[in-house]
């Protein structure tokens, strides 16, 4: 099935947010009523580090077209170390992507505070647009994705 | 005067002998021939008499490493007959805890390089972690270049890169044999074994050997002493060290010179951090 590139067509962002800073923004992004890009779809989870690398070669393969890592900035974890285990993994991990052939734009991590919902709005408001300057990711795109993703849209 | 490859062989089985026969020893892991004249096979020399077995030329590539994990003799220590890389191999067994060091005997063979083309890149081949040494040192290879490959296929674009690593998963035949004869690879259940995780799928198709292969990389990079066992042992030829030692010149570039399994109780890189570590995420 050939994806038409056209002006309609939104980018997947998925963004880990760990559930003690970068949540709490984003919660507070909504309570502010800030306005940012409906393409991320946030999953939260308990801290930074417990995002494991495969979780992101599978977002892309499930057509996630951006992939987005937050959590507290160091020193502010809630379990004392866990983002600056963090912070050395996904430095490697996005080498390792950009060697193989992914643009580094697609995979992105943030330090996030609880207060900073405008940062966190602003994170999103440029990866997006970044994402979509790029257009669909077709790299490591599996088999199994569901075929719409790459058009933006599945829900 | 150096020695050549006989005397070598001679002392190996001489050590081998005198390791059994001091009563502490139960078996004595090296190589052994087989019917084919440019191949050798792992053995475990149990009997003096199986000691006149084992051999010492440039076919013996097999890493002895793993094998110091066999826990089959619980009651007394287990003799490794280590080349450098098997010595460093056997130090990250070590420090990881997966092995103690008093229930080994390590018999050090400083090497020159085997039938393998990975040993060119060799850095250390001397045995780092020895109880004996035999016959003498040999001069190591300061000038090997072990990123040379790393940083020219760097320099291709995106695109290309991508397709080459997608052409050599393709290729993957998903035989888990890397994984096998690595000997960072220890763990007594594989996230790849356990099927009913869903990590990783069973099926031998370019979606599943992409995340086979690069989360054996994120497992192993850190702890790699390059012996580059998997790229041997690959059936179809994969250049897996190409992928492993993008990750060691990462960590080389952003954590400082970083080497793994010398003689010192060092953290895997992944399994510690350092307050001034690079931040490129603020």
């Amino acid at each position: 099935m050939s994806v038409k590139k056209d002006n309609n067509w939104e980018p997947v962002i998925l963004a880990f947010c760990c559930n003690w800073c970068t949540y709490t923004g984003a919660d507070l992004a909504g309570l502010n009523r800030m306005k940012y890009p409906e393409n991320v779809r946030v999953i939260r989870v308990p801290c930074s580090s417990r995002v494991n690398p495969q979780f992101i070669i599978r977002a892309f393969q499930k057509g996630a077209d951006g992939v987005l890592v937050c959590g507290c900035h160091p020193g502010d974890c809630h379990y004392a170390t866990g983002n600056y285990y963090t912070r050395r993994r996904f430095m490697l991990m996005k080498r390792l992507l950009e060697y193989n052939g992914i643009d580094p734009k697609r995979f992105q991590a943030k330090w996030i505070s609880g207060s900073e919902a405008a940062k966190f709005r602003d994170t999103v408001i440029q990866v997006s647009a970044e994402i979509k300057a790029l257009g669909p990711n077709t790299k490591f795109v599996g088999t199994y994705a569901p075929q719409t993703a790459t058009e933006g849209g599945q829900e | 005067m150096a020695y050549t490859k006989e005397q070598i062989q001679d002392m190996i089985r001489q050590e081998a002998k005198k390791a059994l026969a001091s009563g502490e020893v139960s078996a004595v892991v090296g190589w052994t021939s087989t019917r084919f004249a440019d191949k050798t096979k792992p053995f475990f020399a149990e009997t003096e008499a199986e000691c006149d077995l084992l051999v010492w030329n440039e076919y013996c590539v097999n890493g002895t490493a793993k094998y110091a994990l066999d826990d089959r003799y619980p009651e007394k220590k287990l003799a490794v007959i280590a080349r450098g890389c098997d010595s460093r191999a056997i130090n990250r067994l070590i420090q990881d805890k997966q092995v103690k060091r008093e229930n080994l005997y390590i018999i050090g063979v400083p090497c020159d390089g085997k039938d393998n083309p990975i040993c060119k890149e060799c850095q250390h081949k001397n045995p780092l972690t020895f109880d004996v040494l035999v016959g003498e040192e040999v001069e190591e290879q300061i000038n090997a270049d072990r990123f040379a490959e790393v940083l020219a296929f760097e320099k291709l674009t995106p695109d290309e890169r991508y397709d080459y690593w997608a052409k050599q998963y393709d290729k993957c035949i998903h035989c888990y044999a890397c994984r096998n004869a690595c000997p960072a690879c220890n763990c007594i259940e594989c996230y790849a074994d356990q099927y009913r995780t869903g990590w990783q799928g069973k099926a031998a198709d370019r979606e599943q050997n992409q995340v086979y292969g690069l989360t054996r990389v994120f497992h192993v990079g850190d702890r790699c002493i390059e012996c580059g066992e998997c790229e041997r042992v690959c059936p179809m030829d994969l250049p897996i060290m190409r992928q492993t030692r993008k990750m060691l010149k990462d960590i080389n570039d952003l954590f400082g010179d970083y080497e793994c399994g010398m003689p010192n109780d060092s953290k895997p890189v992944l399994g510690e951090y350092k307050l001034e570590d690079p931040d490129e995420f603020m």
